[in-house]
């Protein structure tokens, strides 16, 4: 593993703000790099003292009340613990469709508020997918396979993030098997050539 | 009171509260934390209504799970912190949009994992010293990076610097964070 998250994603993350999608993309690399869990621990703990340091805001004139009011409740059951998903098969909730040559698009969570998708996108060693560029910030973790583009080399476990403006043309390496990412994508990808375009709405990427 | 003392003190009404289910210490810390864990969550821009009403949700899940509270592993203000912060984002996933269908929300439950802990307590002190030392243009761009909504283009503008330079100044805080910590074992 060669590429981690910025400094300023993982503060992001732990601050709680970055988008669904972004964020479980952050969760999935963080599962299964230790080093970034200490970095993301260091900026939870960083967390700690910017609360002890912000100005207080005005609470409700209930807001003690209605609290003493519950401690007696029985607390919900807590949902049991489960790891957090990083393989394919954990991932892969939903169904593969076809969108060209050796690419295959898996959607997990669609646009929202945010603006950011969540997709399983695989595509087949020495596949290049069609150049392009991203309005906004593109997170991708690599599960399985390996792809690379103008930025680098991207292995199993890595985390690519994709500034807004970036414009690339990842290929899938030839490692004997599919390049499989968990991608959360914010905005719209903007395809340089008229095929690509042409696919575009079909997939709604 | 120094800082240290108030964390001290935090630490102290959690114990309290586990111990033998003080109110007057619960009472005690809401008047501390709870305006503060609105004003985090007013500044991830949530409606005030909603922020007000994770703030109790989050008092009352301290109130709950302050046996779990290991002053040997974090601070009080960043174990209370992680807690509305799991609560603000747990929230956020059951309102996105998930197809085929919704995923499990336990399946969704973020947990820090064990081993992402401060180790020792004395760290969380360590931890605010090495912030107070930190260089100011780097202490800035940690503090807007953290509560920023878009921190990069507003720390560009507010600070009047490139986005390069924004970046490196992060890296280079973390990384000196991380020494004086590290130093510390």
């Amino acid at each position: 593993m060669t590429h981690h998250p910025s400094a300023a994603t993982l503060l992001a993350y732990a601050a709680g703000r970055l988008p669904v999608a972004h964020g479980i993309v952050v969760r999935t690399h963080l599962a299964l790099c230790a080093e970034c869990r200490a970095e993301a621990a260091l900026a939870a703990a960083i967390g700690g003292e910017m609360l002890a340091e912000l100005p207080p805001a005005a609470l409700a004139a209930d807001s003690l009340a209605k609290v003493l009011g519950r401690l007696d409740e029985a607390a919900p059951p807590a949902p049991p613990a489960r790891p957090v998903p990083t393989t394919v098969e954990q991932l892969a909730t939903g169904r593969w469709w076809w969108i060209g040559p050796g690419m295959r698009l898996m959607p997990l969570m669609r646009r929202g508020a945010d603006n950011v998708r969540l997709d399983l996108i695989k595509v087949a060693p020495g596949v290049r997918l069609p150049g392009h560029g991203h309005t906004g910030t593109e997170l991708t973790c690599v599960l399985r396979g390996a792809f690379g583009d103008e930025t680098g080399e991207y292995h199993a476990g890595d985390f690519a993030e994709g500034e807004p403006g970036l414009e690339h043309e990842p290929m899938a390496l030839p490692v004997g098997q599919d390049c499989v990412c968990l991608i959360a994508t914010e905005g719209r990808l903007r395809a340089h050539s008229w095929v690509a375009r042409l696919v575009q709405p079909l997939v709604g990427v | 009171m120094t800082p240290d003392d108030a964390a001290e003190e935090a630490a102290g009404w959690l114990r309290a509260i586990a111990e033998h289910g003080d109110r007057v210490a619960f009472v005690a810390l809401y008047g501390r934390f709870a305006p503060r864990v609105k004003a985090y969550l007013l500044r991830l821009a949530l409606p005030p209504a909603q922020a007000e009403e994770l703030t109790q949700e989050a008092m009352l899940a301290v109130w709950r799970k302050a046996a779990q509270f290991d002053a040997r592993t974090s601070g009080a203000a960043a174990w209370i912190f992680t807690i509305a912060r799991n609560l603000r984002v747990d929230a956020a996933r059951r309102a996105a949009l998930a197809v085929p269908e919704d995923m499990p929300p336990d399946e969704l439950e973020p947990t820090m994992p064990a081993d992402a802990q401060l180790d020792d307590a004395r760290r969380a002190d360590r931890l605010r010293q090495a912030m107070q030392t930190l260089p100011p243009e780097q202490a800035e761009v940690v503090r807007l990076a953290f509560f920023d909504d878009r921190p990069h283009a507003e720390i560009e503008r507010r600070l009047g610097i490139p986005l390069g330079t924004v970046k490196s100044r992060l890296r280079l805080a973390m990384v000196r964070l991380r020494a004086q910590l590290d130093a510390f074992k």
